[in-house]
């Protein structure tokens, strides 16, 4: 060890001043439950279900997709024929957000873009049911997030950045915002 | 029978009663960074024996993976170690597109590449960061968490998760950046070495900090090679060894860096190769911008990458005799990916990464079998503590980097 730096605690001096001037600098910290950090788009945060602006009702077609690619198998779907119209529409669908593992390969998959991962990540519930989304809270949860959005609305794995479009299931090519 | 009383009293000051003291620390333990828990005999305050118990974390990533397909099974390697995952990402997708003979375009090789190293960087300031707070050092651990916070938001914005980021996919990326995200790294990278040099005032010549550095748990480079050490841990014992510069996978033959090693192999060398690290990992993202121009609206993913859902069985039709109609369409099961083994193994900010995968012709793996470097590390804790004194275990697990999710699996 250098003497000079020994006897005069110079090491100590030089971080210490460092301390000092970081002092002066602008604080970094954010006081949470009162200021919050921008979220960036495509958060992959509470799920959602999209709410066809024509329709009023879900736009899943109930194709399984999301069901069969889910890594941790929580997404429950069961669909029906409409006696009246003959198409295929959705009975139950269900996701278990406590095993969900926030991967987005969900939303990415879905040929119609209906099924979303929303930028809202403070949800809390006191028992295991207030995490089992159903239809209806799944719908909700739609309409929650999009009074915080600016329309329209277009999440960046409806149509992923630089992946070919042959790729791309057909709708999905021309997918829009809501 | 239970021993009396009197049985101990006869026994102490007996020469052959001198048992060592016996020591848990962990699982609970703050500095062992996870649930390690460590089984120690000491006389005095000096270890005479150390025994790692591990399995705490244990959760049956490889076992799991042989019940999914090979992209669901991409999303447990985020689990592993859960600091840098977009190099365990990586590491997989690239044993699985050798297995699968794909060809990944330039521009996702780019991009991998800089994921990787903004992991290595990140998971080298938690190790900085908690290393020094182990030792005693506090604000350099609020620094570390501010510039890795900067990180992590760069990764949010990447591909909206911050730490498990699942951001590569067999035969490339997920999503491209955006400009933005260019422009916010090139802002990162032209920030960060002085960062790094204010790190470096704080305790690079602090002398408590050499104290409780230097000399601790010394590792020649002989000893380091047969203990199986890689990563900056056995490059701080001198031995230049690193896959990125021996195998170069993704965009690594593209750009220039230097692989630094330490001379005496004790805790200060290996601190200096992490930080000297870090200050490469930034040139090397920095080149991979420059190079990210170039191939401006290119694809992200390989032709022919199977689609994020895999068939589990893939029929073909194909024409077989008929006695009455002459002929008819059979579906005839053919492999989604070919049969065989692979190993491939990737430089993780930890040391070397490697998976082992045996396909037997299915969508799902047949056997997941991943070299994780913590597991080898933590192996090595009970030769590097031998003779020294409590406190330094602290010091050991922290120069070995050891995270438990990466070894319990
Ligand atoms: S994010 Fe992943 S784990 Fe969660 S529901 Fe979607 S596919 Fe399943
Ligand atoms: S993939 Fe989309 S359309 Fe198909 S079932 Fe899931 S949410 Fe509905």
């Amino acid at each position: 060890m250098n003497p000079i730096r020994t006897i005069f605690l110079t090491e100590i001096a030089k971080g210490l001043w460092l301390t000092l001037r970081k002092m002066f600098s602008r604080p970094v910290t954010v006081q949470y439950p009162e200021e919050r950090k921008p979220v960036a788009p495509g958060f992959r945060g509470r799920h959602a279900l999209v709410r066809d602006p024509n329709t009023g009702r879900e736009r899943c077609i109930g194709c399984l997709r999301c069901a069969k690619v889910c890594p941790s198998r929580c997404i429950y779907i069961e669909t029906e024929r409409d006696p009246e119209t003959k198409r295929m529409v959705v009975k139950r669908y269900e996701v278990e957000a406590l095993r969900c593992v926030f991967c987005g390969y969900c939303e990415e998959v879905c040929p119609v873009n209906a099924i979303v991962l929303t930028e809202f990540y403070e949800y809390v519930g006191y028992r295991r049911e207030d995490l089992y989304f159903d239809k209806e809270r799944l719908l909700a949860n739609w309409d929650e997030f999009l009074t915080t959005q600016k329309r329209p609305y277009f999440n960046p794995y409806w149509k992923p950045r630089g992946v070919p479009e042959k790729m791309l299931p057909a709708p999905k090519r021309k997918a829009e915002g809501v | 029978m239970a021993p009396t009383l009197e049985l101990y009293t006869r026994k102490i000051g007996h020469p052959e009663w001198e048992e060592p003291f016996v020591v848990n620390m962990g699982p609970q333990h703050p500095s062992t960074h996870g649930v390690l828990r460590l089984y120690l005999e000491l006389d005095g305050e000096t270890v005479v024996r150390c025994d790692p118990r591990i399995g705490y974390l244990h959760r049956g990533l490889e076992k799991l993976s042989e019940n999914m397909t090979y992209t669901q099974a991409m999303v447990l390697t985020d689990r592993l170690d859960y600091i840098s995952s977009a190099a365990n990402n990586t590491g997989y997708c690239l044993a699985v597109e050798k297995l699968l003979g794909l060809e990944v375009p330039r521009r996702a090789r780019l991009l991998r590449t800089i994921v990787c190293e903004m992991a290595r960087i990140s998971s080298h300031l938690l190790w900085l960061a908690t290393h020094a707070l182990d030792i005693g050092a506090m604000t350099v651990f609020l620094y570390c968490f501010r510039d890795r916070e900067w990180l992590l938001d760069i990764y949010e914005k990447i591909c909206g998760a911050r730490l498990t980021v699942s951001y590569p996919r067999i035969g490339g990326v997920r999503l491209d950046f955006t400009p933005e995200i260019i422009d916010e790294l090139y802002q990162f990278t032209e920030e960060f070495p002085t960062r790094i040099t204010d790190y470096e005032t704080l305790i690079d010549v602090n002398r408590i900090w050499l104290r409780r550095t230097k000399g601790i748990a010394v590792v020649p480079p002989e000893k380091a090679l047969n203990m199986g050490l890689t990563g900056p841990s056995l490059r701080g014992s001198g031995v230049p060894y690193d896959v990125r510069k021996f195998r170069p996978y993704d965009a690594y033959d593209e750009v220039e860096f230097e692989v630094p090693v330490g001379k005496n192999g004790d805790t200060y060398d290996r601190y200096r190769v992490r930080m000297e690290e870090m200050r490469q990992a930034n040139r090397i993202i920095r080149q991979c911008l420059d190079k990210l121009a170039q191939t401006e609206g290119e694809p992200v993913v390989a032709e022919g990458a199977p689609d994020l859902l895999m068939p589990e069985k893939k029929k073909a039709p194909r024409a077989v005799p008929h006695p009455k109609k002459g002929f008819m369409v059979k579906g005839e099961e053919v492999p989604v990916v070919p049969e065989g083994e692979v190993y491939v193994s990737i430089e993780a900010p930890k040391g070397e990464l490697g998976y082992y995968i045996v396909s037997d012709g299915s969508g799902k793996p047949w056997r997941v079998r991943v070299r994780a470097p913590s597991f080898v590390h933590i192996s090595a804790i009970p030769e590097m503590v031998k003779g020294h004194m409590v406190a330094d275990i602290i010091a050991v697990i922290g120069t070995l980097d050891v995270v438990l999710g990466e070894c319990d699996r």
